[in-house]
């Protein structure tokens, strides 16, 4: 038997990994450019879909998945918003240490809620809320024929399924993300003033410190945009599952993964057009 | 129904060299390989065949659910589908479809379910005479009023299929389409299934295709009987027809035996 040098071995296996590897990065990355071209269309498409929202029925089909998407989810968005005002508030704290005066504790957190925390944790804990949902709900309702029905009766799908429940996502996520700032500055507050020893005052006028409207405008764009990719990519990934229970849970969980990244791209993207 | 003369023109449905296959994890699965079949207006038209040969993928290209990769579907006259054209926009409101499971919306009412195209397509129709035609369809498919309140999950499978049966009809389709409509049902519910095939023919002078590879229910509802087998149509002719034929893949099917019989085998 010939024999084989270990250190071939290693560099084989290494070699081997690195293709495999990078095999696997750019599959993933070619599926998501084909994602994206499949979505653009079908964002237009359900754009154009919403004029029938302002009709009696088409309203009443949209305020039922504001209701379930929506409000449904605040008492989530409580809590987790709460949570991240009172982190937001220690961990500025400790960043601060003795060289930045307490005063500015207030602005930090404001800006660092309103900017990046608030609407980026919020869209990230309601993808796994309600893309998850509106992927498992579609992709059963396909599995079950009643997307068919809806064809078959000459209803078209994206109009009955897909535009109330992103319009649903377009309105109620800004919505939910404003409510979750708000939440955060009180939860902060209430660490700094309860454990932080920084007194009622100091925060609040440190809040108010450099406060500019701007920061609302950005927080509203990105919930308005990480709304609309969350259901979007919800219904779509609902729409292409195939094969039963495994689609429907593979459906579920690429919803969540790819609006999870998506939204920290477009987090950046939205960040770096409208402050840098 | 027999004894209804049908002019020998007139065809509702006309398949032409149809072809379709599916990628699978193992290949490419020709399910249709060249299928011609005319449907008569006014007739119900049986499409036996086994199990995944293909039978419920003649009836979605029929409707637009399926595109032909090879062929021609010709509806009233018009062609509708052909691998470069797809459009159905003016014959989906003639064609209803029953699916195998029903295929009801979950979460609407059974009164929704029936109502929800109807008040879609004919926004401005009084809410009055919506109620009037539920309540109507409901006593058509022998359920009390009272169903119309229930939700799907509540039905059993065969009042399921009945009250799809009934959104079906609420759009006064010419065409029906019906999918498997005894499966998974026992022999007394799927009678009455079959009568209501009968009793949609007779009321509404639909035309019907039933796909199933329930031979009581063919004998039951067909004018005319076809055979899918690998995909093609191997046989085509009345109940009385089928019966007696000796070809030697129908009288398989008929009898349910696992075996070809050797004798009408080497006959044909």
């Amino acid at each position: 038997m010939a024999r084989t040098n270990p250190l071939l071995v290693v560099v084989e296996a290494t070699g081997e990994a690195t293709t495999l590897f990078f095999g696997k990065l750019f599959g993933a990355l070619g599926r998501m450019l084909a994602t994206l071209g499949d979505l653009f269309g079908l964002v237009f498409q359900i754009l154009w879909l919403f004029r029938f929202t302002f009709t009696k029925r088409g309203w009443l089909l949209a305020r039922t998945q504001m209701m379930d998407l929506g409000v449904a989810s605040l008492p989530l968005v409580f809590i987790t918003a709460l949570f991240i005002g009172m982190v937001a508030a220690v961990s500025a704290k400790y960043q601060f240490q003795n060289f930045v005066p307490l005063r500015y504790l207030g602005t930090a957190v404001t800006q660092m809620v309103f900017l990046e925390l608030g609407p980026v944790l919020t869209a990230l804990v309601m993808s796994g809320r309600i893309g998850s949902s509106i992927a498992a709900q579609i992709g059963t309702m396909k599995e079950k024929e009643e997307v068919d029905a809806y064809r078959v009766l000459d209803l078209d799908p994206l109009r009955y399924l897909a535009a109330p429940r992103v319009l649903a996502g377009i309105v109620m996520l800004p919505t939910l993300t404003m409510i979750a700032c708000s939440l955060a500055l009180i939860g902060s507050w209430a660490v700094a003033v309860g454990g932080l020893g920084v007194t009622s005052y100091t925060m609040v006028s440190g809040m108010r410190l450099f406060f500019r409207s701007y920061i609302l405008l950005v927080c509203l764009v990105k919930g308005t945009v990480f709304g609309g990719l969350i259901s979007i990519l919800g219904y779509y990934h609902g729409i292409k599952s195939a094969g039963g229970a495994r689609g429907v849970g593979e459906a579920t969980m690429k919803s969540v993964v790819s609006s999870s990244v998506m939204i920290l791209m477009f987090d950046f993207l939205i960040t770096f057009l409208m402050l840098f | 129904m027999p004894g209804v003369s049908i002019p020998q023109d007139a065809y509702a449905v006309e398949l032409r060299n149809l072809r379709k296959s599916f990628k699978t994890s193992n290949g490419v699965q020709d399910v249709l390989r060249g299928v011609d079949l005319d449907i008569r207006r006014g007739e119900t038209m049986v499409i036996l065949g086994g199990s995944g040969g293909g039978k419920s993928v003649i009836l979605k290209h029929m409707i637009g659910l399926l595109r032909p990769d090879a062929g021609e579907v010709i509806v009233d006259g018009e062609v509708i589908a052909t691998p470069e054209k797809f459009d159905y926009s003016t014959i989906r409101r003639k064609m209803g479809m029953l699916f195998q499971m029903g295929a009801l919306f979950d979460s609407m009412s059974v009164g929704e379910n029936i109502a929800f195209a109807l008040k879609e397509h004919h926004p401005d129709i009084p809410a009055l005479s919506v109620e009037e035609k539920v309540a109507t369809l409901l006593g058509m498919i022998n359920l009390n009023p009272a169903f119309a309140t229930k939700m799907p999950s509540e039905l059993s499978g065969g009042m399921k299929k009945r009250v799809s049966l009934a959104r079906t009809l609420a759009l006064d389709p010419e065409i029906i389409l019906y999918d498997e409509p005894t499966t998974g049902l026992d022999p007394i519910t799927s009678d009455v299934i079959n009568d209501l095939i009968l009793e949609t023919q007779s009321k509404f002078h639909v035309t019907s295709v039933v796909v199933t590879h329930d031979m009581a229910s063919a004998f039951k509802v067909a004018d005319r009987i076809a055979m899918l087998y690998q995909g093609h149509i191997i046989f085509v002719g009345t109940p009385d027809e089928t019966r007696e034929t000796t070809n030697p893949f129908v009288q398989q099917f008929i009898r349910g035996e696992r075996r070809l019989d050797p004798e009408r085998l080497a006959a044909t």
